[in-house]
């Protein structure tokens, strides 16, 4: 079997971040935060441009028509980058989740190639999160109730802005009343609907939570080569690159992990919410030893508002919570584990 | 009007250089390669003229092993309408790369070879003039500005002076400097449609090209470590350390 990246992939991911590492420069994002919905209608515009939005979408409804797999280095990357845009929650969680509604063609004829052409911000509401996130910039929203998909516009609930750790979220409490006229999905279907839109929905964050972990320490590496003490950089101290390289080692291990649970969510496999919870913590775990470490580095100021790493290990500390906190990812992982007849063991890992 | 646009692999911007223990060369094996910068940016001029209707037809070239497809898949992503590649393995030196680019510019009538100024490995500068003298065409390297007008292409040059405007004859052979253009970032849809062009593969032997065998790579070294420093407090001081050294 060859894990191997394909050439495809790695080119979209060359491409992606030459891309980011000019329109989403740490300055853009600040300016972007202080906007009042977070959110930039040019950002998303170039977005579109790439063909980012269009990734998921079918080519019946002028998109691309690509998986799981061809996301996930893009979902690294963007992360890497911490975009000020709920991307993946329109382009890869709403694009999937319309294209696999049974039958309501005319809800998919609607949407998907607005989410193509990067005109539609969906947002998403799952129990797993206690708020919405870009429910105020949403075009429609799609909404959880007793395993049931409901598509409703913005105009149909009532919201209130709650304050996010990470400056670029915009989260919501929302109000409103399901009716058969919103229904969209029953129950009978719905619910392994939700259950493989979770799975996408922490898959994605925990490539981004990667990102971010090698973001914050490319920044420690960068400052510790220039910070000096003693006539000499800081980086060339013991004591400061172990500790740098410790983060490495945790990056390097969580990332064999976070392909797995792409492959196993791209083949459906049977223990996909396991893999995913497993690249869930893996991730988390890493994206937050690289924040300690970083800031560590850094000393105090790697907290302050001017400095960058805070953007990054802000983002972290929300999206680490996203989409099942660890206890919730842990809980899968035990549910599975105490099972009768768990397979176990290195023989098991790719089954 | 047909224009040939060669690009070149190379070992990527990014990568920090590491020569090979014996003194060969530099480490190529496992190390991320791309398309030559100045030949990105000759890529994209290319694009940007065709997008004026100036030009109708991009072929992009590169010289070079298997591994040569990924960066003409990149011209291809680009904008070019197709690509050829001439698949020899081992080095090629810039007389030969510049023989077999003559040979492809005759056979396919082109109108302009835009090349990079200089390859970012080697930093030779050589294959654009050569070539140019190959087909006895005019040239017009360091290219700032291109600028078509029918039968001829009026072209600034960044020089030591400031800027000079040459105007040539076409056919003839433009090398891109690096402030010509900047170019676009590849879309997604791009990079998939170009998986799906052929390219071509033909080898000296089609080409009638011999092989130059005519530079000898001796030794390969490190650029000797800077030596540290020494402050100065006044400008008198400054002369007299330079002169001191002998530099003043």
């Amino acid at each position: 079997m060859d894990f191997t990246f394909k050439e495809d992939h790695i080119d979209f991911s060359d491409s992606i971040r030459k891309f980011l590492m000019v329109e989403a420069a740490p300055e853009m994002l600040r300016e972007i935060w202080e906007t009042e919905s977070g959110r930039s209608k040019a950002l998303r515009e170039k977005l579109a441009e790439q063909g980012l939005t269009a990734l998921s979408v079918p080519e019946e409804f002028n998109g691309i028509g690509l998986g799981d797999l061809d996301w996930i280095l893009i979902h690294q990357e963007l992360g890497y980058y911490a975009i000020p845009d709920s991307l993946s929650d329109t382009a890869y969680l709403a694009a999937w989740l319309l294209n696999n509604l049974p039958g309501d063609a005319a809800l998919k004829k609607e949407w998907l190639p607005k989410i193509a052409n990067g005109s539609a911000r969906i947002a998403i509401a799952h129990p797993v999160n206690p708020m919405v996130a870009d429910a105020g910039n949403a075009d429609l929203l799609l909404m959880w109730h007793n395993d049931e998909i409901h598509a409703v516009q913005r105009k149909q609930v009532q919201m209130t802005l709650r304050t996010s750790i990470d400056a670029s979220r915009r989260l919501f409490d929302v109000t409103w009343k399901p009716s058969d006229a919103t229904r969209i999905c029953p129950a009978s279907h719905g619910a392994s609907l939700w259950q493989g839109l979770l799975d996408r929905a922490a898959l994605a964050a925990a490539a981004h939570l990667i990102g971010l972990a090698q973001r914050m320490l490319d920044l420690g590496i960068d400052y510790s080569a220039q910070r000096k003490q003693f006539g000499k950089p800081i980086g060339s101290f013991q004591a400061v690159k172990h500790q740098l390289a410790d983060v490495a080692v945790k990056i390097e291990f969580a990332k064999p992990v976070l392909y797995r649970a792409a492959y196993s969510v791209m083949h459906d496999k049977s223990r996909r919410s396991v893999n995913v919870s497993h690249a869930k913590l893996a991730c988390g775990e890493a994206a937050w030893f690289s924040a300690r470490k970083s800031i560590q580095v850094h000393g105090a100021m790697g907290y302050t508002w001017e400095a960058d790493l805070q953007m990054f290990m802000k983002r972290a500390w929300a999206l680490n919570a996203a989409w099942g906190d660890q206890s919730f990812h842990k809980k899968r992982i035990a549910d599975f584990i105490y099972s009768s007849g768990a397979a176990l063991g290195p023989g098991e890992t790719f089954t | 009007m047909k224009v040939l646009v060669s690009v070149k692999r190379v070992v990527d911007y990014n990568v920090r250089i590491q020569i090979k223990p014996d003194g060969s060369g530099v480490v190529t094996d496992g190390v991320k390669h791309s398309m030559n910068p100045f030949d990105e940016i000759a890529m994209e001029e290319a694009v940007r003229l065709k997008e004026k209707g100036k030009v109708t037809e991009i072929i992009a070239v590169t010289l070079g092993g298997a591994k040569g497809e990924e960066t003409l898949r990149t011209a291809l992503a680009f904008g070019a309408d197709r690509a050829i590649h001439v698949k020899e393995e081992g080095e090629i030196q810039p007389l030969t790369a510049a023989r077999a680019l003559a040979a492809i510019f005759k056979k396919e009538g082109a109108q302009i070879l835009f090349t990079g100024k200089q390859a970012i490995d080697d930093d030779a500068n050589q294959t654009a003039q050569m070539t140019a003298a190959l087909l006895d065409l005019p040239q017009a390297t360091f290219a700032s500005k291109v600028e078509l007008d029918g039968t001829k292409a009026q072209v600034t040059r960044e020089i030591d002076a400031g800027l000079e405007t040459l105007e040539v004859d076409l056919p003839a052979v433009i090398s891109a400097d690096l402030r010509l253009n900047e170019p676009r970032y590849l879309k997604l849809p791009d990079i998939m449609k170009a998986k799906k062009k052929t390219i071509e593969a033909v080898s000296f032997a089609d080409l009638g090209v011999e092989a130059a065998a005519s530079l000898k790579t001796i030794k390969t070294t490190p650029p000797p470590t800077r030596s540290k420093g020494v402050m100065v407090k006044t400008v008198d001081e400054l002369v007299s350390a330079l002169k001191a050294k002998g530099l003043v």
